[in-house]
């Protein structure tokens, strides 16, 4: 079993929450570095208290949520509000490579954590700030979350049914969508520090991320002028392409399939699987109604099978279950079976990519708060046993 | 064509870039970040300068809005992989760079001299980087996928939408950024363990797989509850619980006004003075409401449900009241995170955006154009769009010429025999 070992020696104090943060340090864990996740009981981090929660039962360690987001890490409890908070952030960060943090501006000004600040404690850190808007700017203490953000980005304006309410993507979009840019521009600046001694600051502004991901939308705008419009699962260029309703499974009646059609050659295909020569020269609005009629009667995988072996881009719009079933995720081991103290045995997902040399490796199951407040205050910080029970005793610790 | 020196993070660097619009992204941030990057095209031009729309909407290869997005901070050599010759020069390239990233289909890939152990075995310290539909092996290898495919695959399509239609997808292509952006966190992580250790590796990105990840908390749900997140529509779906509405019209569009924790957000007391403030809280200024609304502030999502519907009520009457600037303006003085629905004329007059110079111009032959800048400030090694993306061919003699040290008689010959 290969180990991956990229960041062995690499320590992050990680201050962010929810999504974006976390999933940049995640990959940083996941291969190998010694991820501190930094939180406090007084204000949990937020997905700790979001389900969905193990036999349904709220808890701070009993999150499903924040699991996954938090393979591979350690956490320790720190209370910053406490007037031992800080001092004890910062001799943490004394012992790190990195800083990552999420929140508005505000807070690591009022904590007095800037990256000015603590450049005197650790000279060649490196720092990334991603808060929604950036650090500075007249937007910069808004406040905001992955669904707001990708409404923000313009993405909710492109997701939508033809000349109806934007209602954007049903996930939190831009949360799963500018960890990668982050972690990009990280690993980047990590990789020059490697060759150079030199660390930075990196101001990450979600926004202005997020925009990269709307394609053509803004050019669209600033050569020709015009505001390009959501097209529900459809293209501006090919046709059919969309998502049909198939035949039931079970009692689930809510079966699809995506099927696209790029060239002559995939509609022939197309015409071909469904015994229907006149769909060649049909016009595209009678052609979409006549496969969703057809799809009706097919079972969503079957159909996918025939129309992937005749050469047509298609393929079922599969739920969460199905990923879990998916053959293709199995072979390239997605989900990870981890062991958690409270949650029991639970699927994480790994990274996307597959490193051939040095692959990911989730060493374990999300930390519970303040799981490793020994290892990380006595073994990296140095306290004494009294200092550590002092802290404890004060609430420095909560 | 202007033209800065790259200040970025990778300006030591160089990438040979075969992708299409899969990948197109990958390389284009890699460039963003520094790298110098040769796209190579087949002589006649990329397919992807073939895709639309095109400046003044006529089809030329050198007009394409998809291509000028995607290729800016990118040089282009024209190269004929089919040819021994085009094989032979290809080699060359690859001995000078540092990067190896394309979106061969994995069948194909062997006859174009990008199977993954005849480049390892001949340039052991190059970071390669497939990008494909689905991975480079395994049952659904060989299959094809457009954008939509990818959304649908990845779980993605599944969770958009409203309930009872059908499934959708975000209308610029997820399915290739995602599998772009994640393919470049892969590279870099390659590329740090070859700053180590001088050895290169492999980098096999799924798109599928790479859409996977926008599932939010749907696969923990579904490892825990057995249920599945569906397609919540204008509202959203945490752990299998649907929430109500969370974009309202306004006086001049829309706002995405998600409340977060309780019935009416975890500012609901000053949430309702704002509305009461506006002569618009209706009943919620009782202390029947009050009471009711403190009762679910330790309740991250209740159920929606006839007190969520009247609240939804008094806010959709309120919202269509007040510009979008306006009720986003006033909700972030109350702490409450919500934003503006930005249709693109409003991003490109955003003063925030303007206020951090974000908009970048570039020159074209035929007018300025202006491009979203760069999605980092980096401190000390800056990221930068340093010119538009390239003619056919334009960097043939820079390529061939400089890097290969080719005479001119040789390349006229190449050019001759249809190789570049």
């Amino acid at each position: 079993m290969p180990i991956s070992t990229v960041f062995e020696g690499i320590r992050v104090a990680d201050f962010a929450w929810v999504g974006v943060g976390p999933l940049v340090s995640k990959y940083l864990a996941d291969h190998g570095a010694e991820v501190i996740r930094i939180e406090s009981s007084v204000r949990p981090e937020p997905l700790r208290r979001a389900p969905p929660f193990v036999n349904d039962e709220p808890g701070l360690d009993n999150s499903g949520y924040y699991a996954d987001f938090n393979s591979s890490k350690r956490c320790v409890s720190l209370n910053l509000q406490h007037p031992d908070g800080v001092a004890i952030a910062k001799r943490i960060i004394a012992e790190c490579d990195i800083v990552t943090e999420s929140f508005t501006p505000k807070a690591m000004r009022a904590w007095g954590m800037t990256y000015e600040d603590l450049c005197e404690i650790r000279p060649d850190l490196i720092m990334i700030s991603m808060p929604m808007y950036g650090l500075t700017g007249p937007w910069a203490m808004w406040q905001g979350y992955g669904h707001v953000l990708q409404a923000a980005a313009g993405i909710s304006h492109l997701t939508a049914y033809p000349g109806e309410e934007p209602i954007g993507t049903g996930v939190a979009y831009t949360d799963f969508l500018v960890p990668h840019f982050a972690a990009s521009a990280l690993l980047a600046a990590l990789d020059h520090r490697q060759r150079t001694g030199e660390g930075q600051n990196i101001d990450f502004g979600q926004m202005e991320a997020a925009i990269h991901a709307t394609e053509t939308m803004v050019l669209d705008y600033t050569v020709n002028g015009r505001e390009q419009e959501a097209l529900g699962a459809g293209h501006a260029d090919h046709a059919p392409y969309g998502t049909y309703q198939c035949a039931a499974r079970g009692d689930d009646d809510d079966r699809w399939i995506a099927i696209t059609v790029t060239n002559g050659a995939e509609l022939t295909a197309l015409a071909r699987v469904a015994g229907q020569q006149s769909w060649t020269s049909m016009d595209a609005a009678a052609l979409d109604a006549a496969i969703g009629e057809w799809t009706r009667t097919q079972q969503a995988e079957e159909l996918m099978e025939r129309l992937q072996n005749a050469g047509v881009p298609a393929g079922v719009v599969q739920t969460p279950e199905d990923l879990r079933n998916d053959p293709q995720l199995a072979h390239r081991g997605h989900f990870w079976m981890l062991d958690h103290p409270t949650m029991g045995h639970r699927a994480y997902d790994a990274p996307s990519f597959r490193l051939s040399e040095t692959p990911a490796e989730l060493t374990k199951a999300a930390p519970l708060l303040g799981e490793d407040n020994e290892y990380v205050y006595k073994d990296i910080v140095g306290m004494s046993d009294e200092e550590y029970v002092e802290h404890l005793v004060s609430g420095a610790f909560d | 064509m202007t033209t800065t020196t790259a200040a970025g993070p990778l300006a030591p660097f160089r990438v040979i870039d075969l992708t299409n619009e899969l990948g197109q992204l990958a390389g284009r941030m890699l460039g963003d970040l520094g790298a110098e990057v040769i796209k190579l095209e087949p002589p006649g031009g990329d397919e992807s300068r073939f895709i639309g729309p095109f400046r003044g909407d006529v089809v030329d290869p050198e007009h394409s809005l998809h291509w000028w997005t995607f290729n800016n901070n990118k040089l282009s050599a024209t190269l004929d992989l089919t040819t021994p010759r085009g094989q032979e020069l290809f080699g060359l390239l690859l001995d000078q760079a540092d990067f190896l990233v394309e979106t061969c289909p994995p069948d194909a890939a062997a006859a174009l001299g990008l199977g993954v152990e005849a480049i390892r075995s001949s340039h052991p310290g190059l970071v390669h980087t497939s990008i494909t539909p689905f991975g480079r092996d395994g049952p659904y290898a060989n299959w094809k996928a457009t954008d939509l495919v990818g959304t649908a695959m990845g779980g993605l399509s599944s969770l958009c939408g409203a309930p009872g239609r059908p499934p959708i997808r975000p209308t610029a292509s997820q399915g290739y950024t995602q599998a772009s952006a994640q393919a470049v966190v892969g590279t870099l992580i390659a590329h740090y363990q070859r700053t180590r250790t001088g050895q290169g590796q492999h980098v096999d990105q799924s798109m599928q797989e790479a859409v996977t990840f926008t599932h939010d908390n749907a696969m923990p749900t579904w490892d825990i509850r057995g249920v599945n997140n569906g397609r919540p529509g204008n509202g959203r779906e945490i752990g299998g619980y649907k929430s109500g509405q969370y974009v309202y019209e306004a006086a001049d569009g829309y706002v995405a006004a998600l409340s977060y924790g309780g019935l009416f957000g975890l500012s609901a007391r000053q949430t309702i003075d704002w509305l009461d403030h506006h002569g618009m809280a209706e009943d919620l200024t009782s202390d029947e409401w009050l009471a009711k609304l403190d009762a679910t502030q330790g309740i991250l999502i209740p159920p929606a449900g006839e007190d969520g519907d009247h609240l939804n009520d008094v806010l959709v009457k309120f919202c269509k009241r007040f510009t979008r600037a306006q009720l986003v303006s006033e909700a972030q003085q109350i702490r409450n995170g919500w934003g503006i629905v930005h249709t693109p004329k409003d991003l490109l007059e955003n003063e925030h955006l303007a206020a951090r110079d974000y908009w970048v111009e570039i020159e074209h032959e035929e007018a300025h154009v202006t491009y979203p800048g760069p999605w980092a400030k980096l401190s000390k090694t800056p990221l930068s769009v340093r010119h538009r993306a390239p003619h056919i061919g334009e960097h043939n003699d820079y390529v061939y010429g400089d890097l290969l040290e080719l005479t001119d008689d040789a390349m006229t010959q190449l050019s001759d025999d249809g190789v570049i």
